[in-house]
Parts: C-alpha cells; structure tokens; sequence
C-alpha cells in the first residue's frame, strides 16, 4: 500500500522534473544500451553455431585438438604460438572412432592453404578442405550443381562453393570445369548452393572453399594427414555423452595416454572455440559496465540534486509521521524507476544498434530472455546502488532544521 | 473525569540545550509539566522564551537534552525513532505557525498527507480530506494549489490537514498568528469543538483573547513555566500577555545573559510570520 504511494509520489515528481530526468534516464539507456549490444552480437555468434547442430538432429560430436590457454601475452604476440603446433589428429584416430558402435560416421577435417587458380583467375582467400564422402552426414549441404566427391569420383576431383566458383570462371554453375590447386589439376564435379554461414562449427567458410578428398589433400601434405577436427555423427538415440566419453578414452589410448584432444557434444560446440573471442568479448562487456556506472553517478547526482530541493517537504513528512525507512524507500523508488525506464531505453535502443552492426557481419544479434533479464537486473542494481545514499542522507534529515528552510 | 488515570503528557525536569562551549544556552531550563487527558492548554510567554522548542519535543520532533518525558506513561526515550513516526502519524496532530503545504501538491492531497503514513487507502483517504475540508468551509478548494489560496484559507487547509488523522494530541503553534479576527474565532471555535470531543490540546498563542478557549494557560519565561492557571475561561491578567509585540524589550533582557547563536536565527522568522 504505501509502496504503491511511494510510487505514485516518485512518478509524480519525476514529472515535474521532467528534463533532468529523462537527460538521468538517458544516461543509464546509454549503458545498458552498450551491453546489450556487445551481449547481443556475442550469443548471436553462439546461436548460429546452435542452429547448424541442432538441424543435425544434435547427433553430432565434435573433436579437437586441445587448445592452449590463451593469456594476456599473446596479445603481444603476431601469431599466437597455437597456430604453429601441429595438430594431434592423426588418420588412425578417426579410424578407432569409427570403429565404435554407436558411430554413423567420422569425418576428418583437412584444411590447406594452397593457391586456386584457373590459367585466367586467381582466386583470393581460397579455403582448401579435404575430408571424406561422408562430409555431408556432419553438415548440412545443398547443391547448385552436380554432387558431392564421392569414392568413385575421388580422385582429382573438387567440390567448390558458389563464392569460389563465381571467383574462378565468373559463373557458378561450374560442373566439369579444371582449376589447379598448387599446381594439381582437379576437376569440379559439384558447386554448393550458397550457404551464407561464415561462421560455423567447422571453422570453414564453404562459399569459398574448394573441397577435395582427404587422399589428395594428403598429397599436398607430404602424404601425411594433417586433422583439425573430426566431426562425428552418431546413430539415432545415442547417450551423447557416454560417446564422448567413449571417444576421448579411444584417443586417449591412441596417443599414448596424452589428453591432447576434446570432445564436444550439444551447446559445447557452439562455444566459440577461440579464448580471444571470449576475452575481447568480457573486455568490451567491461567497458560498457562503466558507461553503466557513470549513468549510475548521474542518478545519484541528480538524486542529490532532489533530495536538497525537497528538503522541506522532506521534514514537513517526517513530522506528519513518515518514518525513516519510507522515505529512504520514497527516494529509493525514485531512483530505481529511473533505473528501468533507463534499462527498458537502453535495451530496445541496443538492440537496434545490434541490428544496424549486424548488417556489417555475418550474423544476426540474438534476441533471448537472459540479456532481457540481466538488462532489467543491472538497471534495478544501478538504481538501487546509486540511489541509497541519496535516500540516506533525505532520511536523516532533522524535521526541525529542514522545515525552517523555505524551499 | 480521568484526572487521576496516567497523565497523557508528563514532563519532568525537560531540559534543551543548543550549542556548546560559549554559545551553549539552554533553551528549556528544566520544565516540569503534566497534562491530563483533555485539557485545552494555552502556553504563553515572550519570544524565544522556549514554547516552540517545548512544543516540537511534544510533538517528538525533537529530543530533549535531559529529563523525562513521558507519553501515555512510557518514557519516549526507549521508543524507536520508527515508533516515534507512527506516533506523529496517528496521535499527534501538529499545526504549524508557517502553514508547510507542499506547494506542489493540491489541497486535498495536502490534508490526506499524513493518513498516507497511518496506511489509509488513496481513495478513503482522499474521502476523509474531503470531509474534513468541508468542515472548514474549503469544499470548493479542494483542487486548488497552495499558491491560489489567500493566508486565511492556507492556515485552514493546514489546520485540516492537522485534524484529519483523528489525533488524540493537538499540537497547536500560533494556529491563528496569520488570520483575522472572525476568522480566528471560527478556528478556535473548530478546536473547542474538537476539545469538547476529549481531545488534549496544546497550543502556543500571542493573542490573549484566545486564551478564552484554554482549560489551562501557562506562562513561559526564560525556558521554565513561569505560571500555570486552571479553569480560566477569562483573560489571566498576566502582564506579558497583554501586548503581544511590545514584549520584545522584556525577553531581550534575560535573554542576552547566557546568548545563544541558535536562537537568533528564529526571532525574526517568527516576528514576520506573525505580521
């Protein structure tokens, strides 16, 4: 009851200063804006990977290489000594996991890098993949033209996506064509339709790749597989997570009791790989916490501000009988109101900053009730924070001394 | 009747003491008073001779430096100051001597203030200003801000506002200073009225005349009660009280022997409210 009259007084006096509340408004939206932005943009990255997994009916494992704790000092570093090491994957790897019984499929991913070329046309940031025929059971692929390799067509041939084909011969529909890969001559027997997801769980942009079989790919690598990941399909009603557990015990035994690989099954997947990402991620997230907090100060500013004008209704309610405690909360509410209308602003408004930075990348912000959430929680926090001194102080105040001044 | 029930006010040796060191000055000098349930009191004396300090510790609004004070036989010393709001708001009424309205809110808002800290819904609440407005003649300025009322109605609007949680204590300071005559005498008569009912009322006047109304008026000098008369329903003829005004060279006098800084302030406030 009195909290619904507390409310009543707060909306009214925030009318009454209505500039100086919405500039204090417009301080917090600006903060909560910039996180929900940064948090949009950083799930809306995780979600597409989610989507590709699920479409796959989440029968899907996925190992890799182990990777290295990435510290504060590699941002030092040109290339983070990662990229150097050789991969643990070896062909005899994704032999044992086929062997299991609850494994469909184990398809190895090869990437090379290698120049692309027709005798016209170079293409520029060509991807090189060499995998098996089962590539397809892991990842979604439709085609423009032709079909994927298959083990009759193995050798020599390609299957390159829409982007690449376009790049070679102008056309995408490229069935029966010859480029070179360092200097070898394949010929295209599919093109991709486009797909559209540079982001995805194998780390490989197909619209510009050109894939081969794992045996040529071999060739270009010293006869040699060279695994990055091993992507696992499992049959229908597997226990995912006993598989994984199954896979990691095989590689685990494969080399030589080492645990230098990981398996991901589910969400796991999904999580960006990169630690960079992460870090940049919690980083920007950081910076926009203190746009929040110079929002903060600016409500407890402009909370001050009211307390010191309203110095003698503050006394002349006291004395008809308000207790400290409600005037604490009369003020508090006060803040907090302006707090989430703050965060109600600022969320919608990043939101529409996600989209318009979404039209630059290859994503789309993901819109979920977590951001809702946490925006609607940090509002409140920052409301309530900066708002209690404010309220303190209005409580304290002497009935007798605040009713002699005159404003 | 209940004279030998619990006094609903008891005060014994109530001393106020404002600054320290040099400009120490005590403002009450150890009052000793017991009011009974139902006594219309009217506390006189010159200015700055401690009435309105006397009347804001009733109130709670203040504390007391040393002595007892005790409420309905419970010494307020040991309440919480939570305790001692929820007293304001449901059994102290206080008028003050410069109306307080907040101007930013209507008439009626104003009078239902203090039954919002009783925890009377808005509605009943707004139901109750209203009728209480009525009596008052102020029905048709219901919706009015402060600033749009003349001195006269100002006064009353607080006088309703003071009246409208229904309290058993009165707190009155200078009640009429800002009106008329005829006006003056429909607020006393509204307080005798409310008086009758079995209301206490405590009220700090100038004006001699109303003193008329008062079961009991009692003299202040210097921070003590000076005089103290029973069952006067005529004028007391204590010569302080006859010419409001002119008793300012009276309470310089004692006043300067032991000067206090925190009463400067309020001579002059006190003089223009009354003008």
């Amino acid at each position: 009851m009195l909290l619904l009259e507390h409310f009543r007084t707060a909306r009214e006096s925030l009318r009454r200063t209505r500039v100086r509340t919405l500039l204090t408004i417009s301080g917090v939206a600006i903060g909560v804006a910039s996180i929900t932005t940064i948090l949009a943009l950083g799930s809306g990255v995780t979600n597409i990977i989610n989507r590709q997994v699920t479409e796959l009916g989440s029968s899907i494992a996925v190992v890799r290489p182990t990777t290295k704790e990435t510290s504060l000092l590699d941002f030092g570093n040109p290339l983070p000594p990662t990229s150097y090491t050789t991969s643990p994957l070896k062909e005899r790897d994704v032999l044992s996991i086929e062997e299991l019984d609850e494994v469909r499929a184990a398809v190895p991913l090869m990437t090379l890098s290698g120049s692309v070329r027709t005798p016209e046309q170079q293409a520029k940031n060509a991807l090189i993949l060499a995998t098996t025929p089962d590539f397809p059971a892991t990842t979604k692929l439709t085609f423009d033209e032709g079909d994927f390799i298959s083990e009759v067509t193995l050798e020599n041939t390609a299957v390159i996506g829409s982007q690449l084909a376009v790049e070679l011969f102008g056309t995408n529909s490229a069935s029966g064509k010859r480029f070179t890969i360092s200097g070898q001559p394949f010929t295209v027997v599919g093109v991709l339709k486009r797909q559209n997801t540079p982001i995805n769980y194998n780390n490989v942009d197909l619209d510009r790749t050109a894939i081969i079989s794992l045996d040529s790919g071999k060739l270009f690598n010293g006869g040699v597989a060279q695994i990055q990941q091993i992507n696992v399909q499992a049959k229908k009603g597997t226990d995912m997570p006993q598989l994984s557990s199954a896979i990691s015990q095989q590689l685990q035994r494969n080399h030589d009791n080492q645990r230098d690989t990981e398996v991901f099954v589910g969400k796991a997947i999904a999580a960006p790989s990169s630690k960079l990402f992460n870090l940049i991620n919690t980083v920007m997230a950081a910076i926009a916490g203190i746009s929040l907090l110079v929002g903060g100060i600016g409500i407890m500013n402009i909370m001050l501000v009211g307390v010191a004008e309203r110095t003698h209704e503050i006394g002349l309610r006291k004395a008809v009988g308000a207790s400290n405690h409600s005037i604490v909360l009369q003020f508090i509410i006060e803040a907090i109101i302006i707090g989430l209308v703050g965060g109600a602003v600022g969320f919608v408004g990043g939101y529409v900053v996600a989209f318009f930075v979404s039209l630059l990348l290859p994503y789309d912000p993901s819109l979920s009730w977590s951001i809702a959430g946490l925006a609607a929680a940090l509002s409140a926090g920052v409301g309530v924070l900066f708002g209690l001194y404010p309220a303190i102080r209005a409580a304290r105040k002497d009935p007798i001394e605040s009713l002699r001044r005159m404003h | 009747m209940p004279r030998k029930k619990t006094p609903v006010i008891q005060l014994n040796g109530l001393k106020k003491r404002f600054g320290v060191g040099d400009a120490e000055h005590f403002a009450l000098d150890g009052v000793d008073l017991t009011v009974e349930k139902g006594e219309f009191i009217a506390i006189m004396g010159p200015s700055g001779c401690g009435k309105t300090t006397l009347l804001n510790i009733i109130a709670l609004l203040d504390r007391a430096t040393s002595g007892d004070y005790l409420l309905d036989g419970v010494s307020v010393e040991r309440l919480s100051g939570a305790r001692h709001a929820r007293i304001r708001a449901g059994q102290i009424g206080f008028v003050f001597q410069d109306f307080n309205l907040i101007e930013r809110m209507n008439v009626i808002e104003n009078v239902a203030l203090p039954l919002t800290y009783s925890g009377v819904p808005h509605t009943k609440r707004l139901q109750m200003a209203s009728k209480i407005l009525k009596t008052f003649h102020l029905s048709e300025r219901e919706y009015y801000m402060p600033w749009q009322l003349s001195g006269g109605q100002t006064q009353r609007v607080a006088i309703a506002r003071a009246l409208v949680n229904n309290p058993s204590i009165i707190l009155a300071d200078e009640p009429t200073g800002n009106l008329d005559s005829k006006a003056s005498h429909v607020i006393m008569q509204e307080l005798a009225d409310i008086h009758q009912r079995g209301n206490t009322i405590i009220m700090v006047t100038h004006n001699p005349d109303l003193t008329t109304y008062a079961s009991r008026v009692i003299t202040m000098l210097d921070g003590h009660v000076a005089s103290d008369t029973k069952d006067v329903k005529v004028e007391p003829t204590i010569s302080t009280t006859k010419r409001p005004l002119g008793e300012k060279p009276k309470a310089k006098k004692p006043a300067t022997k032991k000067k206090p800084a925190a009463k400067k302030p309020r001579k002059p406030t006190k003089r223009k409210a009354k003008a």
